[in-house]
């Protein structure tokens, strides 16, 4: 089960509405390559446009994009994410008949999928959100705070005085300062710029947000809980997210066909169906609904970040830009289900620019939002050899 | 008395902040109800502003702060610029100049650019900025509506190097109707005088149906200053009050500047993920000289810069790119 698993095949398609584009995953470089699967997918892009993070029927629109690639490519592995009631709440608190509205809504489209296709689901709630009790304001310190845009919990703090430390370590609203030294043993991955790694990470209380370098205009109105459990309906039960790679590979070598749905904001308290518990942590670590609580479902294992919160993404020192579609990933990861199973799979979801990284399935369609600004669809192509021996079959 | 700083010419007071909500007279000044404060500080690559002609690849400390002089329908930043700044002041950041020219250093920044909402709603505290900058060979960019009187345009030329305007149009009557201001002139002024002493680019938001059919004339306004000017063309997604409105066709625009591609060498057609025109192509060879990637809403990256001590490396011609004028003075 390598680290990555660098493509030189994948195929990205943009579906930006009545118009649609095609370049090389990996180096950005525009692609004319045709083949079945890069056909089926411009045609399903064309004919499911997006309808945006905030506008309604984005849940819809996942469950019907899939239900179109099953029909088409008879996939053995399904991945999906359901977002919309995460975008809802992010920038806007709900009362509760608007959320029941919502979570009803949700349980109806992943029920519709799981009906129509007869798949055994796997389903894992990322963990609820509360409302934001309070901002953390670090860009005072005299080293530099860092709030990156997609987390509340976790910050980070480059060269940092005695006094910076010494009001961090006594905020009443901060959980934890943890040492660049005491963070990196709990992250496995080796970080390919460690000097661009934060000399501390800082974790929030639970409902407080860190504010600083990097963090957005937009304020949210809820944070992730970072709950240390999740809820899980699955076949089998688990302890940890990664055993749930195991239930799948099990479904899978059984000849089950496998679909694993990702429900985004979903805390236990708001799970619509029965389920289990299973941690979200690694020792002191919980994952707030990142890349790296994705990568620890679908590859079995913490490989926490290479790029933990702090990091300083933008001052890479890029000779080349790689995979520019695929946010702060430069090397797509391997050892996820799609990379290593040997059937047909797909992935389709409303969480944009990861989850073709993520999830490694044979063929991926996702939105295309940038802070919830509505830029369309991206279809990725990683394998298309799979398709010849469908056509065959039938 | 009157504000100095923009078209409205406002009438100040205590307790009369004019239309932008950002300035109050006392004691015959006119005086800033926020000093120092920010909306957001974040470094990213130039490209990912509406820079292209700037020291590609180069790292800028991006800056905001809010409210607008403007009322555009179709606001993409309503959330900062149309709300009450009095409201918004909870989520500011404090931060002397100093303070952000000391985080621009410690993160490789070689310029602080300005563009989340109006400059001209908070001038004082740009001054203020751009002494520290320029003391530690900082530059300052900004993107701009361009709606200020000729003596804060000259203000503005004092503290900013490179300029992103922003020209909507050329109708009085789109201006009135959309962006909520009698004409355009003003705007139009301000481009040549900027053009004339600093390194500028302009962007049109495309609307389909509302300014498309004006994009020649624009193109005959910006030739008539300097055919080299970077024409950054968008594809504007409408937002706020015109959320829900037609997405611009992308073929149909692209149709419509093919004739302006000839007028203008320096055209770019985006804001919209995976747009093919984006890439800086050499004038007089066609040779593309600046590679970029496009993700929309700011989100532009550079692939690859060709270029040869600024000059296309197939025959040799200069290329249009503002390097840096560290420590200008004002």
């Amino acid at each position: 089960m390598g680290n990555n698993s660098e493509s030189d095949s994948s195929v990205a398609i943009i579906d930006a509405r009545q118009w649609q584009n095609q370049f090389d995953l990996r180096t950005g470089a525009k692609s004319t390559e045709t083949n079945e699967a890069i056909l089926l997918l411009r045609r399903v892009l064309s004919e499911h446009p997006y309808p945006g993070d905030l506008d309604g029927g984005s849940n819809r629109w996942v469950t019907e994009t899939a239900l179109e690639l099953v029909r088409e490519y008879r996939p053995g592995f399904v991945l999906l994410t359901y977002a919309e009631q995460y975008f809802a709440t992010r920038i806007a608190s709900l009362s509760g008949a608007e959320k029941n509205r919502i979570m009803v809504e949700l349980r109806r489209e992943v029920d519709n999928f799981l009906e129509q296709t007869g798949m055994t689901p796997v389903i894992i709630g990322r963990g609820g959100v509360m409302p934001t009790q309070g901002f953390i304001d670090i860009s005072g310190l005299d080293g530099i705070g860092v709030s990156p845009h997609w987390s509340a919990r976790y910050g980070g703090v480059h060269e940092p005085s005695e006094r910076d430390l010494a009001w961090l370590q006594s905020h009443p609203h901060i959980h934890r300062v943890v040492a660049k030294t005491a963070y990196q043993q709990l992250f496995a991955e080796p970080c390919p710029e460690p000097e661009l790694l934060s000399d501390y990470l800082l974790v929030a209380e639970p409902g407080y947000a860190f504010k600083g370098l990097g963090c957005t205009m937009r304020k949210p109105a809820m944070v992730p809980l970072a709950a240390p459990e999740l809820p899980c309906s699955s076949p089998q039960p688990v302890s940890d997210l990664t055993g749930l790679r195991q239930v799948i590979d099990n479904g899978l070598q059984q000849g089950r066909p496998m679909a694993l749905i990702i429900l985004e904001g979903v805390g236990k308290e708001d799970f619509p169906w029965p389920y289990s518990l299973c941690a979200n942590t690694l020792d002191w670590f919980s994952y707030e609904p990142s890349d790296a609580q994705l990568l620890a479902i679908t590859s079995g294992r913490h490989r926490l970040h290479e790029y933990p919160p702090g990091y300083l993404f933008h001052l890479r020192e890029l000779k080349i830009n790689r995979y520019p579609l695929s946010g702060y990933f430069k090397a797509l990861p391997g050892g996820t289900i799609g990379d290593d199973y040997p059937g047909r799979s797909i992935a389709v979801g409303n969480k944009s620019m990861a989850m073709h990284m993520v999830a490694g399935a044979d063929l991926c369609i996702e939105c295309f939002s940038r802070n919830h600004y509505n830029q369309g669809s991206l279809g990725v192509v990683h394998r298309h050899n799979k398709i010849d021996h469908l056509a065959e079959r039938i | 008395m009157r504000c100095h700083y923009c078209e409205w010419r406002c009438e100040l007071g205590v307790d009369h902040y004019g239309r932008c909500r950002m300035y109050y007279a006392e004691d015959g000044t006119v005086k800033e109800r926020f000093p120092d404060r920010w909306s957001t500080y974040e470094t990213v690559r130039i490209e990912s502003t509406l820079f292209y002609h700037v020291k590609p690849g180069s790292q800028c400390l991006v800056i905001g702060t809010s409210s607008c002089n403007f009322s555009c329908n179709y606001c993409s930043n309503a959330f900062v610029a149309k709300q009450d700044p009095a409201c918004q002041q909870d989520n500011m950041y404090q931060l002397s100049a100093q303070r952000l020219v000391t985080l621009a250093r410690k993160l490789k920044c070689t310029s602080i650019v300005f563009d989340v909402n109006e400059p001209t709603v908070s001038l004082p505290s740009l001054q203020r900025l751009a002494t520290q900058a320029h003391a530690a060979g900082i530059t300052l960019g900004c993107l701009t509506n361009g709606y200020g009187t000729p003596e804060a345009t000259e203000l503005l030329a004092s503290v900013f190097s490179f300029f992103n305007i922003s020209l909507k149009g050329l109708d009085d009557e789109f201006h009135r109707r959309y962006i909520g201001i009698p004409t355009v002139k003003p705007i139009l002024r301000n481009i040549e005088a900027l053009a004339a002493q600093c390194h500028v680019e302009i962007t049109t938001p495309v609307i389909q149906g509302l300014n498309d059919h004006e994009l020649d004339e624009v193109v005959a306004f910006i030739a008539g200053i300097d055919r080299e000017i970077p024409w950054h063309v968008l594809r504007l997604l409408p937002e706020d009050g015109m959320k829900g409105a037609v997405y611009p066709n992308i073929d149909k625009i692209n149709r419509e500047l093919e004739q302006a591609r000839r007028v203008l060498p320096y055209l770019y057609f985006h804001n919209f993920v995976g747009s093919e025109w984006v890439n800086t192509l050499c004038p007089d060879c066609g040779a593309p000289v600046i590679e970029r990637f496009s993700l929309g809403c700011g989100g532009d990256q550079l692939q690859q810069s060709k270029l040869d001590n600024g000059c296309c490396t197939q025959c040799h011609r200069w290329i249009k790119i503002y390097e840096a004028d560290h420590g200008k003075q004002f």
